[in-house]
């Protein structure tokens, strides 16, 4: 089947442009992991065997210092010409006008039509112009661990956020056990954001004059509802620093019954657990009938320092056409950005069942982070993870961390005001 | 004479040279940004800020608690790696069967990479797949085992116990190696006299001692002040900032809100009071060998 | 008697203390993926494997960063020593205008963290090509660990006395013929122990290893570790398998010179 599927992208490629002997590209890849660099060096030599002439270097920096490797190498003048961009990333590089713009390659690409909408919108996400391609949509959901809920006595995952407590609780009375594995520590700023859009019904980050909504009554009730969670004991105590590998060997190993993830989780999952065992369900929904499930996306961005722009842009496609786009994303586990996608049999599978009833839900309001603000890095890899790590040891109150965090990103959108004039 | 007065310089050159290019003009170059708004990667920044940086220092939190940790952290690492060091080397001062492999094991520690310690120990903190929490519950010292490293009253111990693991061995190498270069018959002597181990200790060995003592204390609280690895790699600094250190803040500010002006700020401060307590430490060592 | 059986105890627990830690990370190499977290807490594993090993070596690129952490280790380790000695020679013997400078210098090289540095050397040597190279590393390895080296050399030179080279000298050598002909041979522990000293600190690097270089071609294996931790999984029994292959040579090579850095510092300590 993989060999079919490669086949398919080598005869997708377009035809390869006449080119000087030794041509270099350099790929970076950031969300680094074995079989992801495996899956790359085969979909590189597919593109290389098409290309004569044409070698690209694949660099794999390590995920957990791909952040600053990137920067510093990008700042001090060694820049590469294809890279994978996390959603987070965007501002920090198309804002500061180092990506080049990927319009007049998407008008002349034939695949550009068979894009769904939310690929072209959050291509677009900075300044209105599409720094990046992406190739696969990141979606929460909610794990829960069946072998668990039916020892507690529950025969269907929580619809609600107040079944999801009540059903927390009573699985904390289980000894050894939790209810919700929290990620207290790196990356639980979408957790947060999840659990107060719901509370407050709305998934609105700023009023309309440009003030943050995050010290409003209702995201304070969400923020103040998940600290309770910690603080009643239906989450593990030693989750205030939990990150991700932490969080899901609290899930895998029973320690807590339910998380909120994203579809990639499910490859090292899927290592570990009998798929009987465990369930994809819908995000539990407030008490307005809404969820608000977060989306992030990840993408290849072109560089404009970049001197074969049109290979680069030969090599994105080869990544990223129809065919390149469904090997790698039965690599990562992301949501396809081609709608005819939706249907292959890769998606079929009871696993995914979760995250397409919510795609189909009109109550389930996937919520884009504000990535495109300067400085939402440090503000959700540093503030929101000390402060939130403060408020759940009760050292400051939730009214103060929300406060910490309205005034930060009402900041950062006037500094992006006065950026665009 | 004339003719060899050229020849130490010949001598110190290379080591001099690679200094002042690798280390000392760039630590110039990167103080230089203390003075500055340097954010990476934001073309508009570089502007000349003069003293901003220390301005906003004095009312940075993290900044205070940081400086707080550093102070607890090497102080307390130091006196344990030396009080362990200097026990281990008494007792490996004595003839015992098998010493030289006992020797070559125990100094084992120091050959293992800082960052691989670091991921090992908190490793071995983990209740769920380490043993230690599980002991320390069984000896009545933990209530539930749980990982410390999340407990923000104890979870700068974490990286304390694996600097402490690590740092023993150089202190028990250089305090074996002053302890026997103490001719024996100092202590003959003293014994004949009717001195006791403990007072043979405190007039003889101590004092012959310190002038190493001082030395290697100095040197190692230099570099533990300024060792972020173990605690960048076990807690990141949290939970909630309760073990940063100067050394890790100045790293996550580098490196996490790619802020080069300010991080350096802190560097230049952390370098001033380390220079203060080295020369501190010099006059004490002078005052020292006059008196004695 | 009784104080003889409390020293055995006594260094009994130093070594179970010293060693443990290194016994968990065999232990954790030899333990199957699918019981690393359900037997976490077992002293040793139900089922051993060495699957781990047989990965690391085959199917990852281990062994050429082993190769290029060699490269890197034993140059930066000669090309340390043989600096470091020449300063510490210096210091040892002759009374220099600007000798307190020089001391001054190396000292205050000790007294910052490395991390403020790493912006301003990449942007030095990105133009002479030298970034994303082992030459590159073994630059700065050699310029970050000659400082303690040379520190190390002199309390070695120290404990040699001077006269030695004066009647050399006297019989008509130059002072290097002298140094090279009468002193090194006598001081060849200290240079086992300074070189081995420096191997280990160049092979455990992972800050300058990090942020130089990129490519898979000159990655050192600290680098290599942290490969290990991707975003979405921690491979741990890899990684602590290729750890324990990484810690074999440097802790075989501590052994065997560790007794001559004791013997080396000896002489030099009481004087240091």
């Amino acid at each position: 089947m993989r060999k079919t599927l490669l086949l398919a992208a080598m005869l997708c490629l377009p035809p390869a442009a006449p080119v000087e002997a030794g041509t270099a590209l350099r790929l970076v890849e950031v969300l680094t992991s074995p079989e992801r660099t495996e899956t790359l060096k085969s979909l590189v030599a597919s593109f290389e065997a098409s290309h004569p002439g044409v070698e690209v270097e694949l660099i794999s920096l390590p995920w957990g210092s791909a952040y600053e490797k990137l920067a510093t190498m990008t700042a001090a003048g060694d820049i590469p010409d294809v890279v994978e961009m996390p959603d987070r990333w965007l501002s920090l590089y198309g804002g500061t006008g180092q990506l080049e713009s990927l319009e007049p390659y998407l008008a002349a690409w034939k695949e550009t039509p068979g894009l769904n909408d939310r690929a072209l919108t959050l291509a677009r996400s900075v300044g209105g112009t599409a720094y990046m391609l992406p190739y696969g949509f990141y979606l929460r959901a909610l794990f829960y661990n069946k072998a668990v809920f039916r020892q507690a006595g529950l025969d269907r995952p929580p619809r609600t956020m107040d079944e999801l407590r009540a059903d927390a609780a009573r699985i904390a009375q289980i000894p050894g056990k939790s209810g919700y594995c929290l990620r207290g520590g790196p990356g639980g700023l979408n957790g947060w954001v999840m659990f107060g859009a719901a509370m407050a019904g709305t998934n609105e980050f700023f009023h309309p004059d440009g003030t943050s909504a995050l010290n409003d009554p209702g995201w304070l009730a969400g923020t103040t509802w998940l600290i309770d969670l910690y603080k009643d004991g239906l989450a593990p105590r030693d989750s205030v620093n939990w990150g991700f590998n932490e969080v899901v060997a609290g899930f895998y190993t029973g320690a807590c019954a339910m998380v909120d993830q994203d579809p990639d989780a499910l490859i090292a999952l899927a290592q570990r657990m009998k798929p009987e065992d465990f369930g994809v369900a819908p995000f539990p929904k407030g008490p307005d009938g809404k969820s608000y499930p977060t989306l992030g996306f990840v993408g290849w961005s072109m560089f404009r320092k970049s001197e074969h722009k049109d290979l680069a842009w030969a090599l994105m496609t080869a990544l990223d056409g129809p065919a390149g786009n469904l090997v790698w994303n039965k690599r990562t586990g992301a949501l396809p950005i081609y709608t005819a996608a939706a249907k292959d049999p890769v998606y079929a599978e009871p696993v995914y069942q979760g995250w397409f009833a919510e795609l189909a839900d009109p109550d389930v309001v996937p919520t884009v982070m504000p990535t495109d603000l300067p400085g939402f890095a440090y503000f959700a890899d540093s503030l929101v993870v000390r402060s939130s790590q403060q408020a759940l040891l009760g050292q400051i109150s939730p009214a103060t961390m929300n406060r910490q965090w309205a005034a930060y990103l009402t900041k950062a959108k006037r500094k992006q005001a006065e950026g665009m004039k | 004479m004339r003719r060899g007065a050229w020849e130490p310089y010949f001598y110190v050159a290379p080591s001099v040279l690679l200094i002042a290019a690798i280390m000392v003009a760039p630590l110039i170059t990167g103080l230089s940004y203390a003075f500055h708004d340097i954010i990476l990667l934001d073309p508009l920044s570089g502007d000349f800020v003069g003293f901003d940086h220390f301005r906003d220092m004095a009312e940075d939190d993290s900044f205070w608690t940081a400086l707080a940790n550093t102070a607890v952290w090497t102080s307390v690492s130091v006196a344990l790696q030396f009080g362990l060091g200097l026990a281990l080397a008494l007792l490996l001062n004595h003839p015992l069967p098998g010493r030289r492999l006992v020797q070559a094991l125990i100094f084992l520690p120091w050959a293992v990479p800082g960052f691989l310690s670091g991921l090992t120990w908190a490793w071995l903190f983990n209740p769920v797949i380490g043993p230690l929490p599980h002991w320390l519950k069984a000896a009545g010292l933990m209530a539930e085992a749980s990982n410390i490293l999340s407990d923000p009253h104890v979870a700068l111990w974490g990286p304390i116990v694996a600097n402490v693991w690590w740092g023993i061995p150089f202190f028990a190498i250089t305090l074996l190696a002053a302890l026997q270069s103490i001719p024996k018959d100092i202590y003959e002597a003293a014994s004949i006299d009717g001195a006791g181990p403990w007072r043979q200790f405190c007039r003889i060995t101590l004092p012959l001692l310190a002038p190493t003592i001082l030395l290697t204390v100095m040197l190692r609280t230099v570099w533990v002040a300024n060792f972020a690895e173990l605690i960048v790699v076990m807690t990141k600094g949290g939970p909630a900032d309760a073990t940063q250190i100067l050394a890790s803040y100045i790293f996550s500010l580098a490196f996490q809100r790619l802020d080069f002006g300010y991080a350096s700020a802190v560097a230049a401060v952390l370098l001033l009071l380390l220079l203060g307590y080295a020369a501190a430490v010099m006059a004490l060592r002078r005052a020292m060998a006059e008196r004695g | 008697m009784m104080l003889r059986v409390l020293r055995i105890l006594a260094l009994a627990a130093f070594l179970l203390f010293a060693l443990f830690p290194l016994f968990w990370l065999l232990k954790v190499s030899v333990t199957p993926t699918d019981l690393l977290y359900g037997e976490g807490v077992r002293l040793w594993p139900s089922r051993m494997t060495l699957d781990h090993y047989v990965s690391v070596l085959r199917h990852t690129q281990f062994p050429l960063f082993f190769r290029n952490s060699l490269i890197v280790s034993a140059a930066t380790a000669i090309l340390s020593t043989v600096a470091a000695s020449a300063a510490g020679y210096a210091f040892s013997r002759f009374r220099f205008r600007g000798k307190a400078w020089v001391a001054g210098l190396l000292l205050v090289s000790q007294m910052f963290p490395l991390v403020i540095i790493v912006a301003p050397i990449f942007r030095l040597l990105a133009p002479l090509g030298l970034t994303n190279s082992l030459i590159g590393l073994i630059v700065v390895y050699t310029a970050v660990n000659v400082p303690f080296a040379a520190f190390l050399m002199q309390s070695f030179f120290e404990a040699i006395p001077k006269d030695l080279e004066e009647a050399a000298m006297m019989d008509g050598a130059t002072r290097f013929q002298a140094l090279r002909q009468v002193i090194l041979p006598l001081t060849l522990p200290g240079l086992a122990a300074t070189g081995g000293f420096v191997f280990s600190a160049a092979w455990s690097e992972l800050l300058f290893a990090l942020m130089l270089n990129s490519s898979a071609s000159v990655s050192t294996f600290p680098s290599g570790l942290l490969g290990f931790i991707s975003k979405f999984s921690v491979d741990f029994g890899q990684m602590m398998a290729a750890a324990f292959l990484a810690l074999l040579p440097v802790c075989a090579f501590f052994f065997l010179i560790q007794r001559h850095l004791v013997q080396g510092l000896t002489a030099g300590a009481v004087k240091g």
